[in-house]
């Protein structure tokens, strides 16, 4: 094919009647999500159902368990007794029926399949509304403190503009105006986050305020605002939701096996009863979230300890494995499952919903500004730079474009010997800045809290802070001077943060003279976010992106020329994809097995110690 | 067992009567936001109003030899304000208004020491604003017009927003004077 027949295709895509309004793509997106979110909600089915086999027998053996302590106070009527087993009759006709084909009338098996389901699925929900309540109380703060976001200079042009612009937008969506956030970070990228329209703010990079015209600035920002405007702030609320409750179920079954777990645990419980609103109650309620939708990944931390060889054996230890021994098969049995349906059907689904979330913002933009121009040619510009904003990575999906996912692999953290000296300098500064001499470990993550402190107070004005990074700076310069060169001067962070221009411009060039694995900032911790639970990214190509615009009536020069990888994709597919379902039999039967073992060693379990129980009682 | 007619006749009755409580809330949630909407413009109007003199006394110092301009931009405003709450007047005040703050664009242009200033440059990124701001203003209007009226005129609701109260809200168009291209040199 020549570029001389190409040429009139183009050409064509202009005719008026290829063009659709923005009212039209709305309402097909509006459908859309529709049918996607029934889609996510037969996901979420398919997926609580195993967890709930899995579940309920443990709510039944702790119902079981605090009833024989009970009974031996003051003794239970044989009358409840009798009933409870009556009930557990109609489970045993369900599995019996599930494994052997046992024939039951259909009563009973109804009766017995809400016996094995019902308390797992009541649990659920109601572990899931706690999370959602829990985290849309704390807000959105936390998220904003970890960015070390700061508000806009309104005596710079640029950043005025930008002021401006969302001012704009949001009377052009009939919006309270958000608040806006500038991050001085060296990628180009800008996001929605918060949990309503009214408590809404817009964190913007300043890169992308340099880079972008004023109408492509509209543009960009009228999609995040139209975004809040369509109601995604909710909707990422929820589903975010969903994973914190399945990391949530993961915590609670390992925490008899791991410190850890046990300490997530206590984070949550004291966010529930007494942070809220506040920054620090909010910044707790960010890490708690961070910890939870990490759990849902398949690395088992306690888990792993437990089988440490090189952990010290305790007498203590080993009868608690031993008497905790079955939960083990639960915990694998539920981490499995998990793994694979959110990898394979939660997380699809759910990103199909959130792109198309995107198109519609992008419909509902082009309604705002009337100029779909000024959107596509942000995206354009961005599709070059984008870039992803450190500390940011937990709501990657909440930017408006993806802020890769190549950063993030190449940023690793510091190295363990960077570790060890940045550790050193910060312990060594307590001495030399003059402060009160504490005992400080030469610890890296206890250093690494206490550095943020520290910069925060020093944000907040802090002299004696202040003072303190300063000498922690000038040990690192000492110690380590090519390590020192990559962390920028604090001064010029807090001056920034003011809205200092000099600084700003110093911190930018810094940024950029930074080698590409280096450009991350080294002290945000590595976490996970939820897109790496889905296989299919959370944001629609730009380059479909941008022929939807294109369609609204935007001037983009896409190459148009078609690829031919998609036959080698395509013939690729065919071959894999019976491989895929291969895999994922198996691993079904995987669960299946590991589901069955651990309902059986729950029961041996619990009989032994209703038996044990009952001796104790009858004395 | 038979379901009676006079009980299928209830339930219809008691269905339609909630459809028509929902449809007259929902018209007066839409009637609501119209109002809103117009109340807006007239916020972005006055912020126009008020950025001017600031503009004004900014841009006298280096433009001694244009009194003339900025004397009709203070005094476009001063009837812009005065016109009040007479939207025929009113409207005609804004358009001159507009006007005259495209001719002082226009005469800076002839000033490279002003259009250099900063302070300047922050005033006039704050009127291209407001201007903007106005425009989305009355934009949002109409959008939400455009709602309020469809939803009117739609079968059903058109049998019975009539006898409801609900009237049609004209939609905010641009006057003879604003058509001819305003020349807004920024």
């Amino acid at each position: 094919m020549s570029e001389a027949t190409h040429s009139p295709a183009t050409q064509q895509r202009f005719l008026p009647r290829d063009r659709e309004s923005f009212l039209d793509a709305q309402r097909c997106n509006r459908r859309a999500t529709w049918r996607l979110s029934a889609l996510c909600v037969l996901a979420v089915v398919v997926m609580g159902i195993p967890l709930a086999l899995i579940v309920t027998p443990l709510i039944y053996a702790v119902a079981l368990i605090v009833a024989d302590i009970i009974n031996i106070f003051s003794p239970i009527p044989p009358a409840l007794w009798a009933q409870a087993e009556q009930v557990a009759r109609f489970g045993f006709v369900a599995i019996g029926w599930l494994t052997q084909h046992r024939s039951a009338d259909p009563q009973a098996l109804a009766l017995g399949a809400a016996v094995l389901l019902l308390p797992g699925i009541a649990l659920s929900l109601f572990l899931w509304l706690a999370m959602s309540v829990l985290f849309e109380r704390s807000g959105v703060g936390g998220a904003l403190v970890a960015l070390n976001a700061r508000e806009p200079n309104q005596d710079d042009l640029k950043e005025l503009q930008l002021a401006d612009v969302i001012q704009e937008m949001a009377i052009a969506a009939g919006l309270p105006a958000p608040r806006v956030m500038l991050v001085d970070a060296p990628g180009a990228n800008a996001a929605a986050i918060g949990t309503s329209p009214e408590d809404a703010r817009i964190v913007v990079s300043r890169r992308l305020v340099d880079d972008l015209s004023r109408d492509e600035l509209e543009g960009a920002l009228a999609h995040l605002i139209a975004s809040i405007g369509n109601g995604d702030l909710r909707i990422a609320f929820r589903v975010m939701a969903v994973f914190e409750t399945c990391g949530l179920l993961v915590t609670v079954i390992n925490s008899p096996f791991g410190s850890q777990s046990r300490r997530t645990l206590w984070r949550i419980v004291r966010c529930g009863l007494g942070g809220a609103a506040k920054d620090g109650g909010a910044q707790e309620a960010a890490a708690v979230a961070d910890l939870l939708t990490r759990n849902v990944s398949l690395d088992t931390d306690d888990i792993d300890r437990l089988f440490d060889t090189t952990a010290k054996k305790s007498m203590f230890r080993s009868i608690r494995n031993f008497l905790f021994f079955p939960i083990f098969f639960t915990n694998f049995a539920i981490k499995l499952s998990l793994w694979l349906f959110s990898l394979a059907v939660l997380g699809p689904s759910v990103a199909l919903l959130w792109r198309t979330r995107q198109y519609l913002a992008d419909a509902s933009a082009v309604q705002l500004t009337r100029n779909p121009d000024g959107l596509a040619g942000a995206l354009q510009k961005l599709n070059e730079d984008a870039g992803s904003i450190p500390g940011g990575d937990w709501a990657s999906y909440l930017f408006i474009v993806n802020p890769g996912r190549a950063d993030r692999m190449s940023s690793a953290g510091p190295s363990a010997r960077q570790k060890e000296i940045l550790a050193k300098a910060w312990a060594a500064s307590t001495h030399a800045a003059g402060t009160t001499p504490q005992p400080v470990p030469g610890d890296f993550s206890t250093a690494l809290n206490e550095f943020t402190a520290k910069q925060r107070a020093a944000f907040a004005g802090d002299s004696q802070a202040m003072a303190r990074l300063h000498a922690a700076a000038k040990e690192l310069g000492t110690l380590d001077p090519s390590l020192a060169s990559s962390i920028p001067d604090p001064a010029d962070l807090v001056a920034a943060r003011q809205g200092d221009r000099a600084a700003i411009a110093r911190l930018m060039a810094f940024h950029r003279a930074q080698p590409e694995s280096r450009s991350q900032d080294q002290r945000t911790a590595q976490s996970s976010d939820i897109s790496s639970v889905s296989p299919v990214s959370f944001h629609p190509p730009i380059k479909r992106r941008l022929k939807r615009l294109e369609r609204m009536g935007a001037h983009v020069n896409l190459d148009s020329r078609k690829s031919k990888v998609w036959i080698f994709v395509f013939v690729l597919s065919l071959i894999l994809a019976p491989l895929f379902v291969a895999l994922i039999v198996l691993f079904l039967l995987l669960i299946a097995m590991m589901t069955m073992a651990s309902l059986t060693f729950v029961v041996i379990w619990l009989a032994v110690i209703h038996k044990i129980f009952a001796l104790v009682a009858h004395h | 067992m038979r379901i009676s007619p006079e009980v299928i006749g209830i339930v219809i009755a008691a269905i339609a009567v909630i459809w028509i409580i929902a449809a007259f809330n929902g018209l007066v949630a839409l009637r609501t936001r119209v109002q809103s909407a117009w109340a807006q413009i007239d916020v972005q109007l006055k912020r126009r109003h008020d950025v001017i003199p600031n503009l004004v006394e900014a841009v006298r110092g280096y433009m001694q030899h244009e009194r003339a301009t900025l004397e009709a931009v203070t005094q476009a405003r001063a009837q812009a304000i005065a016109a009040g709450g007479n939207v025929e007047q009113r409207s005609a005040a804004e358009a001159v208004l507009a006007a005259t703050l495209g001719r002082l664009f226009a005469v800076a242009e002839n000033y490279p020491q002003l259009r250099a200033a900063e302070n300047v440059q922050l005033l006039q990124e704050q009127l291209t604003s407001t201007e903007n701001r106005i425009a989305y203003a009355r934009q949002f209007y109409n959008d939400e017009v455009m709602k309020y009226n469809t939803a009117q005129s739609t079968f059903p609701r058109n049998l019975f927003a009539g006898m409801l109260g609900f009237s049609p809200s004209a939609m905010f168009t641009a006057e003879e004077s604003d058509r001819a291209n305003v020349q807004v040199k920024i």
